[in-house]
């Protein structure tokens, strides 16, 4: 090997080695040549100081549309006077940064004739948490302000125009409790990560669908950096042409965030919350064929709008703490006894067991006596020998006692259980309650006592522990419409117009139909609980309640009621409460009406749209 | 006493003085570097770096004096302590995401940065043996195993940094010592060839239009942490991500050749005061930035010509050390610094990826702080027992 020959001395090895060393310095001496004397002039300028702004690119968060593709949550630019703090820094602590932050925005304040509306204390906060974002002295300024800037910018170097998005909801209050609303986002303070908070969008969901959809949502904000000459703004001539030209260094592109289709559809959804909106209560409509859920509404409601990334913490308050605790939705997180409306879980249980059947009679003098304890019905004079289907017409609460104790408690807990109460129905929406289905193991748990008829009896016309949420009542309505199938209520539109089946239950086609029939005359017959909601032309079925609540006596009431229509080929389920009423026939069926008959109105005119179009191209499409 | 007056006399002026300017320069940047920190402890850390200047001076004279060739005893002890505290420190509490301090009865060490010195010291010495038989190919895999034991559990701290110093350092070293040629002809090539790999898996699934989460399968193969990925990739195409992990590169640089000639003056460096260089690395990896910012081209070329200077007087030592296990310390020292100083230099004006590799005596830190220091004054200890004794033979 004659190079080995070469290095055959470990001196000369030895020299070899600082011999390459000192080429390697050479070299870097020589690259820093390159980098500070010859290219001086790329970083320096000749007299002015250069200094980098980083520039942010806003991703635009994705829009909510309904079902036909109409924009419930949108975005609109908003322009705010950005202060860009590295550009301000002053030698020395921040304190004396912030004391010329506070000079400058004193005197742009008087220029732009606008209110300082930021403390000192937020300009720290600022800088502690997010010192290479610009500080937004006024936001959403209007034009007046802007044209005022455009003439005296020179003045102000560190100072420039920033352009936000801020979410908008047009419809205002439609549709608040499903949308939700966004807030400034929760920013990691690790303080090693500041330069990447940089790149977090401004806003996140913080209920409904922002929330719950808020990563398909939320946009990645880009940035770009462009070199800015600070004493470009005094001298102006081309100086201040180069600065304006923003001599761009790199930039990395925003992503905007996605669209998210909901299976609401906003004329629904504005009827349904003109029902209940002056009432506390919630309302569903699902489309008993697939779960879709067609309206969603909560009142007391709010206007998502009131909030953005710029609301304190004390209008804040003031919206949560408002009366009727309107950021709560009881549509999903409402928990309520469902009184009448459970009935039908007990019918199918009873027909289930084999134990009872359409013939299956019962006596109400008015009450039920069971031991010591009497169970009223509604009706004091008494039903007296009634059948199922009369039964379920008339909800009387002595037929179901009795019902109740004949098909025993376990059967109906099952069919609760099957039917999804007492667990979640997985819609899309976070914060969801699951309801309680008392059974033994709780009763043992809380009272050390063991199940006794009593119970039963009260499971059976839906009092007692027995708490369930408005939409898992209107997930079983439609259960009973479409013949037995539990889907899970989709928020969210996917694709497929199949619904997400949770459960097929076993229910025979007969059995079923005894309890439509019954929940048919509900509505039809002319001394049925429901019969408020009827209206002409579409037959529908469904199903009153009305639960006490509160103090026994004080006469305070949750009311209730379901419907599906049209009775032969359903296409919506409705469940409606309202807190405080007087009875879910009285108080719910007439706004199910209005509802329903708005519904159908609707579609009537929408046929009639298309009828005539169909009627006034004859030829066109063939010809 | 009269024999350490003795042993002062011979040590090399040059080399003391070069350090200890080296070591004032940067008590004095440090202080530029922090002086603006909101934080009082940031800005008393030159205080701090003093008390570690004194201590490294302490170990600095205490290995000057001592007898190197005494060292051999210990390494193996050494080691396998230091491996001890190697596996202990992964238990440790993470700081900044990395498992690299040990709590020692309130002083926070590195054992990476000692294991650097330990397993140095071991190498020079089995290198050195009279018996070592080079030319077999067994020798080399026993330094290579030697080598790759800390260098593996500092990989796990994370500290890729310091694991990358443990390679050039081995492989001079074992040059110098005379391992055949084709040895390391196959060592350098196996590198290149590791590096390749790396560098494709990171670049060649995008070229190819791959799913991204195959892109990620792949690129996860390279056993890089993502940040660490992103670093890399951002070195090859800074523009694409200049904010995040670009900015510290692209920050630096613009600190760097914004300085010119002469630099901005003491304590006036924009980039540095006014926060664009990251606060919580302008006293630490980037502080050569903030020297070349602030006194310009001349302020660094001093830097680097101080630099030059001490490894230019370590192989003149290794080239006068009386023996074999005096010559491979120089030149294991002297490489670690240089590798050190090159990798930290050639990071800051942007010519290789950022990782964290510390300046030797001007960047903040005590653990290696210490074992510069004592590895200078095992240099300096080689160069005082290596003068011919004055008196006829």
């Amino acid at each position: 090997m004659e190079l080995n020959n070469i290095f055959v001395r470990e001196f000369t090895r030895i020299r070899v080695v600082l011999v390459a060393m000192i080429a390697a310095l050479l070299f870097l001496a020589v690259f820093l040549w390159q980098l500070q004397v010859v290219g001086a002039r790329k970083y320096q300028g000749s007299v002015a100081k250069q200094s980098v702004r980083c520039v942010r690119l806003p991703g635009a968060r994705g829009r909510i549309l309904d079902r036909h593709g109409v924009s419930i949550a949108d975005n609109r630019p908003s322009y705010c006077i950005a202060i860009y703090i590295e550009e301000l820094r002053q030698p020395g602590r921040w304190d004396k940064t912030v004391d010329k932050i506070e000079s400058v925005i004193s005197n742009l304040s008087a220029v732009l004739g606008v209110e300082k509306t930021v403390t000192r204390e937020d300009i720290k906060k600022h800088i502690r948490i997010r010192p290479y974002m610009p500080f937004l002295a006024w936001r959403d300024v209007d034009d007046t302000v802007l044209a005022r800037w455009a003439e005296s910018n020179v003045k102000f170097p560190g100072v420039d125009v920033y352009v936000e998005p801020l979410r908008v909801y047009p419809d205002g209050e439609v549709g608040a409790h499903v949308l939700g609303y966004v807030g400034k986002a929760d920013i990691d303070q690790n303080e090693d990560e500041t330069a990447y908070n940089f790149y977090l969008p401004e806003m996140d969901g913080k209920s409904g669908i922002e929330l719950f959809a808020n990563d398909v949502l939320a946009g990645v904000p880009g940035g770009r950096l462009i070199c800015v000459d600070a004493s470009g703004f005094k001298r102006r001539e081309s100086k201040l042409l180069e600065y304006e030209r923003g001599r761009k260094i790199s930039e990395r592109a925003p992503h905007p965030g996605r669209d998210v289709t909901l299976t609401i559809d906003l004329g629904i959804q504005r009827l349904v919350e003109k029902a209940i909106t002056n009432a506390t209560g919630a309302a569903v409509v699902i489309d008993p064929r697939n779960g879709d859920v067609l309206a969603l509404a909560s009142s007391p409601g709010f206007d998502p709008n009131r909030f953005n990334a710029g609301l304190s913490a004390r209008e804040f308050r003031k919206i949560s703490q408002g009366e009727g605790n309107p950021l709560f939705n009881r549509a999903i997180s409402g928990i309520y006894p469902p009184g009448s409306v459970f009935k039908p879980v007990v019918i199918m249980a009873s027909l289930a067991s084999k134990k009872a059947g359409e013939g299956t009679r019962f006596d109400c003098p008015g009450y039920f006596q069971l031991g010591n304890t009497r169970f009223h019905c509604w009706c004091k004079e008494g039903h007296g020998v009634i059948g199922m289907r009369k039964a379920i017409e008339q909800s009387c609460n002595s037929y179901f006692c009795q019902l109740g104790l004949l098909t025993g408690e376990k059967g109906i807990q099952q069919m609760a259980a099957d039917a999804g109460f007492g667990r979640r129905t997985g819609i899309d929406l976070k914060m969801e309650s699951s309801g309680f289905v008392p059974d033994e193991a709780w009763k043992k748990r809380v009272y050390h006592d063991a199940w006794r008829k009593g119970d039963t009896c009260n499971l059976s016309i839906g009092q007692g522990a027995l708490n369930i949420t408005p939409v898992q009542v209107a997930v079983f309505a439609a259960a009973i419409a479409n013949g037995g199938n539990i889907y899970r209520p989709r928020l969210i539109k996917t694709g497929t117009d199949e619904g997400d089946l949770i459960k097929k239950m076993q229910w025979s086609r007969e059995d079923l139909s005894i309890l439509r029939n019954g929940m048919y005359d509900v509505v039809q017959s002319d001394t049925g609980t429901g019969k408020r909601a009827r209206i002409p032309d579409v037959e529908m079925a469904g199903k009153t309640g009305t639960a006490e609540y509160g103090v026994k006596g004080s006469g305070k009431k949750y009311a209730w009621m379901m419907v599906f229509a049209p009775f032969d080929k359903p296409r919506y389920a409705i469940v409606m409460v309202v807190e405080e009423a007087i009875s879910g026939g009285v108080t719910i069926a007439p706004r199910i009406r209005e509802v329903a008959r708005r519904i159908f109105a609707i579609e009537n005119s929408k046929r009639a749209v298309i009828d005539s179009r169909a009627a006034l191209t004859p030829e066109g499409g063939q010809g | 006493m009269s024999k350490y007056l003795a042993l002062t006399k011979r040590m090399n002026w040059l080399l003391t003085i070069a350090t200890g300017l080296l070591l004032v320069i940067g008590v004095f940047f440090i202080y530029s570097a922090c002086y603006s920190s909101e934080e009082a402890r940031v800005r008393l850390l030159y205080m701090k770096q003093i008390t570690w200047m004194l201590a490294g001076l302490g170990c600095y004279a205490w290995f000057a004096f001592y007898d190197y060739r005494k060292m051999s005893r210990f390494s193996w002890w050494a080691y396998g302590g230091i491996i001890v505290l190697l596996v202990f420190v992964l238990f440790a509490k993470p700081i900044n995401n990395a498992r690299s301090w040990l709590d020692l009865f309130g002083l926070k060490v590195q054992p990476s940065e000692l294991a650097k010195l330990v397993t140095i010291i071991l190498l020079a010495r089995l290198l050195s043996q009279p018996s070592i038989k080079l030319w077999e190919i067994r020798t080399t895999f026993l330094i290579l195993g030697i080598v790759a034991l800390p260098i593996v559990l500092v990989i796990l701290e994370p500290d890729p940094g310091t694991a990358l110093i443990f390679m050039p350092v081995t492989f001079i070293m074992m040059f110098v010592a005379g391992v055949p040629l084709r040895y390391l002809m196959t060592l350098a090539g196996i590198a290149v060839v590791a590096v390749g790999m790396i560098l494709s898996a990171l670049f060649l699934p995008a070229k190819f239009g791959w799913s991204e989460e195959k892109q990620d399968k792949i690129m996860s193969m390279t056993m890089l942490k993502k940040h660490q990925r992103e670093r890399i990739m951002n070195f090859f195409h800074p523009d694409k991500d200049p904010l995040k992990s670009g900015w510290n590169k692209i920050q630096s640089e613009l600190a760097v050749g914004s300085g010119g000639m002469w630099g901005k003056g003491f304590k006036q460096g924009t980039q540095n005061i006014l926060g664009f260089l990251p606060r919580a690395v302008a006293h630490t990896d980037f502080i050569y930035s903030v020297i070349a910012e602030e006194k310009g081209f001349a302020g660094s070329m001093s830097v680097l010509f101080l630099f030059g200077i001490i490894i230019a007087v370590g192989m003149q030592t290794a080239v006068m050390a009386r023996d074999r296990m005096g010559r491979l310390l120089c030149v294991a020292v002297i490489s670690m610094i240089f590798s050190h100083v090159f990798i930290n230099l050639a990071m800051t004006v942007g010519l290789m990826p950022i990782i964290g590799v510390p300046l030797p005596l001007l960047s903040y830190g005590g653990s290696f702080m210490i074992v510069t220091m004592s590895a200078l004054g095992i240099v300096q200890s080689v160069y005082i027992r290596c003068r011919p004794v004055e008196s006829p033979i």
